[in-house]
């Protein structure tokens, strides 16, 4: 039988809607004003269990809510007491029903997924630069912060009750909430996973003594701490240079001409003294250095040392001199789209014989990154050429017998 | 007709009217001296409308025949402190209740006491506290609650503390 025919192609995500998403998601967890995320300790993961409870365990019986115990109880006789009186009978005991959250007082090392694979030491970790400003002085803060740690916290959600009625209106709420493995509860902008270990009952149901349901839900949260004490905050080691770069009104100007995987392109006027040109931001892949449209040679023309954001020249180019910077800012140089999938560059050469005005290169064009003849560059609106199919450039302007055309494009 | 058995045993040394006189004089003392009064709260079994499935009723949806007083010789047992879970959420469980009652005194009353019916016991003027009972004491074939191997004459029945949502007096 044949194999049945698969798509395996599918672009689940349009657009860009995965890094809006993400982007989402950054900004729910840097809403304070420090620029960085804010710290998430023990108490903070009770507190989500908490309203977790309070906002999807609700079950009427008896056409009322059944009571919520509003803070997790300890060992301390007087706050249990504080917690139960607002449903207290006159023996000062909590009327029945109601719900208690209790959480075991031994933390395990955590189990969430996101968290296993640990990096030793506290290493901390680049998370964001920050500018600043001293009044006379701009520069940079950089923002570093070690992997949390990862913890299991478990908590008895536990009922008690003296109908069967309301067990069944609790068990059904529950095993619904986590007909998934888990279900989520919301830490400071974080998404916290719970799952549901276990159910048991320990109803004491004996002739002589009072008669109630008890029964336990056992949860474990998979939970991380984030300890803002272990954050760093250092200045940027170039804050004086970066003054320089935007002291000047010589700027960097930038423009995208690929979408799906940000390639930029970053054009400098030369004031004629400057050596080196700096894009603000790491340069992944570098595609090429034009002054005036014309391709520089690398490690000819100019340096750039891999990683960096500099471009410099042995000699400043001349005054008003146009330099353009053609690169792709990912930040391990991983060259993928927007998608998730690999991008590549290539660069074909063709010579003009006087008569063959189209020329085809051998993949499919995503995007042309420089079209080239003799070195000198033409962008699509130059009127030089066009593109009349995902494989083909047209010559639409005279040129010389024999000149090289040279097509850089990404596929 | 149900067959009448006369009981003759101990006839030389006790007799139906010792018996009653020995009741009479018991309930002098403890209706007259003593005066412990308690209020029954029958439950009306086939006019409460119980769960389909469960024979479960909600809270105050048990109804009842009208309550009667009684008296009864008294015991409470002491309070246990207790708690729902591991030590936590910890209540006071009040200590059950155990009545003597006279069966002859049910039966000039003309009611009967039966396993889930309501007592109130009023603690102070301002507290009544409510008891379920829990075992009726209708079995008074053992030797303590015969009258000298004569005739029962007496029902111990144990009770325990009542929850707001079965029962809070009506």
């Amino acid at each position: 039988m044949a194999v049945p025919k698969r798509k395996n192609d599918i672009s689940v995500y349009t657009g860009n809607q995965l890094v809006d998403r993400r982007q989402e998601l950054l900004d729910r967890i840097t809403k304070s004003d420090t620029n960085l995320p804010e710290s998430i300790m023990h108490d903070d993961l009770d507190l989500g269990m908490l309203d977790f409870v309070k906002n999807n365990f609700k079950v009427i019986s008896n056409g009322e809510q059944v009571s919520v115990i509003p803070k997790i109880l300890t060992i301390q006789r007087w706050g249990e007491f504080t917690n139960t009186w607002d449903f207290a009978d006159l023996d000062g005991n909590a009327k029945l029903p109601f719900i208690g959250v209790i959480r075991r007082p031994d933390v395990q090392p955590g189990t969430n997924p996101i968290t296993q694979r640990t990096i030793p030491d506290r290493r901390t970790f680049y998370y964001a630069s920050v500018p600043t400003w001293d009044g006379a002085q701009m520069g940079a803060d950089v923002y570093k912060i070690p992997q949390p740690t990862a913890i299991d916290i478990s908590y008895d959600v536990t009922i008690v009750c003296t109908q069967f009625r309301d067990l069944n209106k609790f068990n059904k709420t529950v095993l619904q909430k986590f007909s998934s493995r888990q279900a989520y509860t919301t830490v400071k902008g974080h998404y916290i996973p719970i799952i549901l270990d276990s159910i048991e009952d320990n109803s004491p149901v004996e002739l002589d003594t009072r008669r109630f349901y008890i029964q336990n839900y056992k949860f474990t949260l998979l939970g991380f701490i984030i300890d803002d004490e272990e954050f760093e905050v250092k200045p940027a080691v170039s804050r004086l240079f970066l003054m320089n770069e935007f002291m000047t009104d010589k700027g960097v100007e930038k423009k995208y001409i690929n979408k799906d995987i940000d390639l930029t392109v970053a054009k400098f006027s030369s004031d004629g003294n400057q050596t080196q040109f700096s894009v603000g931001e790491s340069i992944g892949i570098l595609f090429n250095v034009m002054i005036n449209g014309v391709i520089q040679e690398r490690d000819l023309d100019f340096y750039h040392v891999s990683g960096t954001s500099k471009i410099s020249f042995p000699q400043p180019p001349a005054e008003n001199d146009q330099i353009v910077v053609t690169y792709y800012k990912g930040r391990n140089s991983v060259f993928i789209d927007n998608f998730g999938k690999p991008i590549q560059v290539v660069k074909e050469y063709f010579t003009y014989d006087g008569s063959t005005l189209d020329f085809t290169v051998q993949n499919v064009i995503n995007s042309v990154v420089t079209f080239d003849v003799n070195g000198l560059t033409y962008d699509e609106n130059s009127g030089v050429w066009q593109k009349i199919s995902d494989t083909t450039l047209r010559i639409t302007d005279e040129m010389f017998i024999g000149a090289t055309i040279g097509i850089n494009y990404l596929y | 007709m149900e067959n009448k058995l006369p009981i003759t045993r101990m006839s030389k040394f006790f007799g139906q009217e010792d018996f009653d006189l020995q009741i009479q004089i018991g309930q002098e003392y403890l209706h007259g001296d003593i005066n412990m009064k308690l209020v029954l709260y029958r439950v009306d079994r086939d006019g409460t409308d119980t769960d389909a499935v469960y024979a479960e009723v909600g809270k105050d949806q048990i109804k009842f025949f009208p309550p009667i007083e009684f008296n009864a010789l008294v015991k409470i047992e002491a309070p246990k402190n207790s708690s729902y879970k591991s030590g936590v959420v910890r209540y006071n469980e009040p200590g059950n209740m155990t009545l003597s009652v006279y069966i002859h005194h049910l039966k000039e009353l003309g009611v009967e006491l039966r396993y889930g019916d309501f007592i109130g016991y009023p603690e102070t003027e301002e507290k009544v506290r409510y008891y379920t009972v829990s075992n009726d004491g209708l079995v008074t074939s053992d030797n303590a609650h015969n009258m000298f191997g004569y005739k029962p004459y007496y029902r111990t029945i144990t009770c325990v503390p009542a929850q707001e949502v079965e029962f809070r007096g009506i």
